[in-house]
């Protein structure tokens, strides 16, 4: 736990005349590198980690369990059944992979856009990314059916002398989600490099001192190396942010491609990047409040960083609500009369408690950013966080679920509910992601060290010409 | 990062204003055109649909730099950006002359309002009665929303939006020239969040009615964003051109750097791949749904010698100035972007004549001497009230509190 | 300093010497220091810090990176990879009509040569900018040097190879020394045996061992047979609750599943009274005329030629030559079980009688399977006759044509 603990000095006042500081309390390089290397390094872990640890990786069990009974007996443990053949396990998957386009986001556009105060959180966000994928993948991963048989997705030569169709869009999605796992996976690993060699060279045991030493490479801070790796994470965040960006289009796509009644619409790609972008940061700030008090890491995460998330929160919750204004505009303005039952049905119909909650918390709740108080509040940000995040799984819902159920033969209408394997399985998913999630804060660097000590050493150039 | 310095690096030949004199000629030339592609138009003895279309082609596009231009200076204020600031004040010129665009925009409300259906079909009352052998059940659906009245007072209250958001930040700019106020940057700041969501709106709904009714069965609810894209593609061009044309009279030598044009570069690159990622979009998902209704859009625009122009599109306003653009050298040459921001102004031109001309009764392009006269009469008048708005004015933002920042930046 | 400079040298001196590493105190004098070892003229030398320092690059005289374009190289790759995989694979070796898409749809394609793209030139970024800086690289005199481990955390560095061709060692220490080093130290050549810790060193080899046995036991298990049944992991479909032949039912008294027919009971439509029409037997010969209950007409021979093509031709071929797309394929693929269906205008078949021929159809040949229980008789009799119309189109002369037709071929 940090020894650290300096009076947080209000970072978030507006002066354009000076920029205020990114990073609170009197740092210096080596503070710094004690108090991130510290939350790894401490002799005995907290009794809290294993309490959280054993409570998630329990839920990540019951999840495997439900894969497992799912596979054993047949996809018709869930609700899904016609018309409604995508339900929970495909906005799960949407959710999921949502939820990981922050990491994304913050650690390239923000570095494409220079915003330094990505240094601080960008490490945490894309751990966070990777892990929501891996949440996400299992999803499509198991509805499938017969699992045993997924590598079918893959174009490899067989003795069926059978291709896949590539004019499909799931197999857009499995290209899709595959290379933003791996991309993410490199992106992370690359920036995590010289943090791990720091590691490596503070501990004590031999056992962490030949891991980390594996994992960093040779890691020596060369000039030669910093350069290259900073070109390379360069181009990578230029790749990741259109990759970002294809990866949600293409989930897209899965929908918008098709005729269904509210799913065929020329804005979903950019829509649906939108509302990723507003669910990951929502999430982000969710684990980010307590994370941050929890580990210590107050000065270097500052009120000023949730302040900033919190104004992209907002940025996307009013793209969001674009969104669904032109949406439902253009319903009418088409005058088809199948698209615009679709979003009557969803705002009036039987699941309209769910569309309603959707816009309450997607478009009206993140106006409260707009003030300065929930802004700045963490109490009262985690609030406004969670409630985006039940926003938008709702949507995802309104989206997938409630457009199936009634689509353009009203024959064929039916309700959709959900067993108990589908609300296990979603339960158990966040088990998963906070076991992981657990493990990293644990065993790996919370905080870019190495891209904080050049914001740090940037203020103080800066404030010695003062 | 330096302290910022007042007038840091400014000396006054180097921002000498611009003399509003020069609106003369340009004026004189713009209206000279104008007249001649008017004459072209009544010689075509087509109701003026020709000249009709061809105007709305080069009016949305002066009024689509104008946009670009606000959206730049609007979103500089919003991420409290530093390094932009030198080229702020040429944007803030771009998005105020929006006045002269809604001048220049009232030829076709004119129009709508003599109800030539020549130009928009839902003018046409048979389309709207039924029994008639023109009637469209689509189109009368849209009855209460084609009233020449309401698209009158829409456009109207779209300028009005747009050069109350412009002269906002206008006005302001040019206080804090004279008295440094840091207050005015905050104040700007914190108007900013609010009024590009006013900008989203309007500009949405403005491409809706200006430029998506013309085939009035057809919808598509990317298509305000495709036009955005489009928008900030050419007032990002715009504004390149227009400092580097300042520099080659020798203002702002010192102010604007190879720095700020890496970062223009970028931001152009950017936009460029976004305005791909839209028209894709759209395409991708009319092509792949093939609904009737929506693909007769594309349809007109794949048939008749339009495929050739919508090709041109694809290579020139995406892959050819995206590979132009990747490269570093390019970015931080101001020549070389130069011509890129001509290029991609062009291209955009030719985005919205594709965008409004396959609407016309005769279907193949027949692009000719009216359209160039009346693209560079709309243009020149363009530039005259350009000319009267920077005339005498600084060419820069000369007491911003960050103007010390955007001086010293570097691209790293 | 000098004191703690003399003594460093020695304590563990382990091997030959490697270079010559000093410290200093902040990113300032670390680029100072720089551009004075790079003006000095050595050319295996390097900075080191715990973060990337601004300016560094530049007072070392590092060059940009070829980086970018190895990048760009490999994502045209990827795009190339992607393409040529989509049209090769659904355009060409397999190809469906799926929702009235072209075989090869650019459109459909984009998304999949787009990830591939990014997957490249991720993984290629990823290689480059490790391999060209050296890494990975585990053993290094450097790690050696206790004092040089804070360089992740807050020092500073320069070292200077031993193998630089200007390197003398004394010298080397007055230039780091002049320019304000902290502390200089000397660096050995790794000693690798201690590298590895034991545990992880027999953590690999055990895996090593362990690695091939699923893929052996996989292998063993596909080409051992064995007489067990194969062990079900998940049901699969392969246990239904239903009835099959050969299955045992505690129900009947016989305990077997498969009900034979009740004694006496002719199912509907079978009743075989017609020998002839039935089997195409009288007694033990094939019949050589049609059975009453045909009629020998062309309405029947039209159904004929429509099931033939329905059941026939995908093997025997449209005209009975043996090349159907099922045998075509067969034969493509080199399948070593495929006997080539006949030809069915042979001799051998041509002057089989018609009852033969019925007889084959229902009860198969060779390789070729029993239609018996697809093909209703009357349609077989309709098959028959077609293809006797078949093999006599195949041996005709000109003599069988038409007056007229054979005035015109001698007109030519």
């Amino acid at each position: 736990m940090s020894t650290l603990t300096l009076p947080l000095d209000d970072n978030t006042t507006n002066d354009p005349k000076h920029r205020a500081p990114l990073i609170a309390g009197d740092q210096s390089l080596e503070t710094l590198t004690d108090v991130v290397s510290g939350i790894v390094e401490q002799p005995v872990v907290p009794r809290s980690w294993y309490v959280a640890f054993a409570v998630s990786s329990a839920l990540a069990a019951m999840f495997f369990a439900l894969i497992g009974y799912l596979i054993f007996t047949g996809v018709g443990v869930w609700g899904n059944n016609s018309p409604v053949f995508w339900a929970w396990d495909i906005v799960n998957f949407v959710f999921w992979v949502g939820i990981g386009h922050a990491g994304t986001l913050i650690s390239a556009i923000l570095l494409l856009f220079r915003q330094k105060w990505r240094t601080s959180i960008n490490r945490f966000a894309e751990a966070m990314t990777i892990f929501a994928v891996i949440c996400a993948g299992v999803y499509p991963g198991v509805h499938i059916g017969r699992v045993w048989f997924a590598y079918w997705l893959a174009p490899y030569p067989n003795h069926m002398t059978l291709w896949p169709n590539f004019r499909s869009p799931l197999l857009w999605d499995v290209f899709a989600v595959s290379t933003y796992f791996t991309v993410s996976l490199v992106f992370w690993y690359l920036g995590m490099i010289p943090d791990l060699a720091t590691l490596r060279d503070r501990t004590q045991s031999p056992l962490r001192r030949a891991l980390y030493g594996l994992f960093s490479v040779g890691w020596r801070g060369s000039a030669r190396q910093w350069h290259r790796v900073e070109r390379g994470s360069l181009i990578l965040a230029s790749l990741a942010t259109g990759l970002v960006l294809s990866v949600h289009s293409v989930v897209s796509f899965d929908f918008a491609v098709s005729q269904v009644p509210g799913w065929h619409t020329t804005i979903f790609p950019p829509y649906f990047v939108a509302g990723a972008i507003f669910s990951g940061f929502a999430m982000v700030v969710t684990l980010m409040v307590p994370a941050r008090a929890y580990f210590g890491l107050k000065d270097l995460i500052t009120v000023r960083h949730l302040d900033n998330m919190n104004k992209i929160i907002l940025a996307t919750s009013c793209m969001v609500g674009y969104a669904y204004g032109v949406e439902v505009f253009i319903a009418w303005y088409s005058g088809v009369h199948y698209e615009r039952f679709a979003f009557l049905n969803r705002a009036f119909g039987p699941y309209a408690p769910y569309y309603w909650t959707m816009v309450t918390c997607n478009v009206i709740v993140p106006h409260l950013f707009w003030f300065r108080k929930w802004r700045t509040t963490p109490a009262l940000m985690v609030i406004v966080a969670v409630l985006v995040n039940v926003g938008m799984w709702m949507e995802r819902f309104v989206i997938i679920g409630i457009s199936l159920t009634r689509g353009h033969l009203p024959s064929s209408w039916r309700m959709y509910a959900p067993t108990w394997v589908d609300i296990g399985m979603f339960i158990g998913s966040f088990g998963l992601f906070m076991t992981l999630f657990l493990l990293f804060c644990r065993f790996l660097p919370m905080v870019a060290m190495a891209e904080v000590k050049t914001v740090l050493v940037h203020e103080e150039s800066h404030a010695a010409q003062h | 990062m330096q302290k910022p310095k007042e007038n840091a690096g400014l000396s006054d030949e180097a921002t000498t204003a611009i003399n509003p004199r020069a609106a003369g000629p340009f004026a004189l030339a713009g209206a000279a055109l104008l007249g001649g592609g008017f004459v072209l138009g009544l010689l075509q003895r087509d109701h003026l649909a020709y000249f009709l279309h061809s105007y709305l082609v080069s009016v949305c596009f002066v009024a689509s730099l104008c946009l670009g231009a606000l959206f730049f200076v609007a979103v500089l204020h919003a991420t409290r950006a530093g390094w932009g600031i030198v080229l702020r004040r040429i944007a803030e010129f771009l998005s105020v002359n929006i006045a002269t665009v809604a001048v220049l925009f009232l030829p076709v409300l004119v129009a709508v309002i003599m109800r030539n259906h020549w130009l928009y079909e839902w003018l046409d009352a048979e389309r709207m009665r039924e029994g008639s052998k023109h009637y469209s059940e689509l189109l009368a659906i849209k009855r209460p929303y084609f009233q020449v009245f309401f698209y009158v007072a829409r456009s109207v209250g779209y300028f009005v939006i747009w050069w109350a958001l412009a002269r906002f930040f206008f006005t302001r700019s040019l206080k804090q020239d004279e008295s440094g106020d840091p207050n005015l940057t905050l104040q700007m700041e914190r108007w900013s969040g609010p009024s590009l969501l006013l900008f989203a709106v309007s500009l949405t709904f403005a491409a809706f009615d200006w430029l998506m009714s013309l085939t009035p069965e057809w919808y598509s609810t990317i298509f305000g964003l495709y036009f955005f894209a489009g928008c900030v593609v050419s007032g990002l061009s715009s504004i390149v051109l227009s400092a580097v044309m300042l520099q080659a009279t020798g203002r702002l030598k010192s102010v604007i750097t190879p720095e700020h044009y890496h970062d223009m570069g970028k931001l152009l690159l950017g936009f460029v791949i976004f305005w791909g990622y839209m028209g894709f979009s759209q395409y991708m998902l009319i092509w792949y749904g093939n609904i009737p209704e929506e693909t007769v859009w594309y349809q007109a625009r794949q048939t008749n010698g339009w495929a050739l122009i919508s090709l041109a599109l694809l290579f020139g306003h995406l892959l050819i100035p995206f590979f132009g653009l990747l490269s570093r050298e390019v970015k931080r040459r101001r020549h070389l972007l130069a011509f890129w921001a001509v290029w991609l102004l062009v291209f955009h031109w030719i985005d919205l004549y594709w965008v409004v001309m396959p609407s016309l009764e005769q279907k193949r392009p027949q692009f000719g001497l009216l359209d160039v006269a009346v693209a560079l009469g709309i243009l020149s008048l363009y530039l005259a009230g350009l000319a009267l708005v920077a005339g005498g004015k600084s060419l820069v933002a000369r007491k911003d509190p960050r103007l010390g920042e955007s001086l010293a930046f570097e691209n790293y | 300093m000098t004191e703690t400079t003399k003594n460093s040298t020695t304590p563990e001196s382990p091997g030959t010497l490697a270079g010559i590493v000093a410290r200093f105190e902040t990113p300032e004098t670390l680029i100072t220091a720089s551009r004075a070892v790079r003006d000095a003229g050595f050319r295996r030398w390097d900075a080191h810090s715990p973060m990337p320092v601004h300016g560094l690059d530049e007072a070392m005289g590092i060059r940009l990176t070829i980086l970018p374009f190895i990048v760009l190289v490999a994502g045209l790759t990827g795009g190339a990879v992607g393409l040529l995989m989509q049209w090769y694979t659904n355009a060409v070796d397999y190809p469906q009509i799926i929702s009235g898409k072209p075989l090869f749809s650019l459109p459909a394609n984009i998304p999949v040569v787009f990830e591939l793209v990014v997957l490249f030139s991720a993984l290629t970024t990823f290689a480059g900018a490790l391999l060209l800086s050296g890494l990975p690289q585990w053993f290094h005199g450097l790690f050696a040097n206790r004092a040089f481990h804070r360089v992740t955390s807050d020092a500073f560095f320069i070292s200077i190879d031993a193998r630089d061709a200007k390197f003398h060692e004394n010298e080397v220490r007055r230039l780091l020394e002049s320019q304000g080093a902290v502390s200089i130290d000397s660096y050995y050549d790794p000693i690798k045996e201690r590298q590895i810790p034991t545990l992880i060193y027999w953590a690999v080899a055990i895996l090593v061992v362990l690695a091939p046995i699923p893929v052996l036991l996989i292998a063993w298990a596909r080409e051992v047979p064995s007489s067990r049944p194969r062990l079900t992991l998940f049901m699969d479909m392969d246990v239904q609750p239903k009835y099959k032949a050969q299955n045992e039912s505690p129900l009947f008294v016989d305990n077997r599943e498969e009900r034979p027919q009740v004694p006496g009971s002719v199912p509907r439509g079978r009743l075989d009274n017609d020998t002839k029409f039935v089997y195409g037997k009288e007694g033990d010969n094939w019949v050589r005329t049609f059975p009453e209950s045909v009629p020998v007409n062309l309405e029947t021979m039209q159904r004929g030629r429509e099931r033939f093509t329905i059941y026939c031709a995908p093997c025997h071929g449209q005209s009975g030559d043996g090349d159907g797309l099922v045998s075509a394929r067969a034969s493509q693929r080199m399948e070593a079980n495929w006997v080539p269906p006949v030809q069915l205008y042979a001799t051998a078949v041509r002057f089989q009688p018609v009852g033969q021929l019925f007889g084959t159809i229902s009860n198969g040949v060779r390789k070729m399977p029993a239609y018996g229980s697809q093909i209703p008789p009357a349609d077989r009799w309709a098959i028959v006759l077609y293809l006797q119309a078949l093999q006599r189109s195949q041996s005709g002369t000109v003599d069988d044509l038409p007056e007229e037709v054979r005035k015109k071929i001698a007109a030519h």
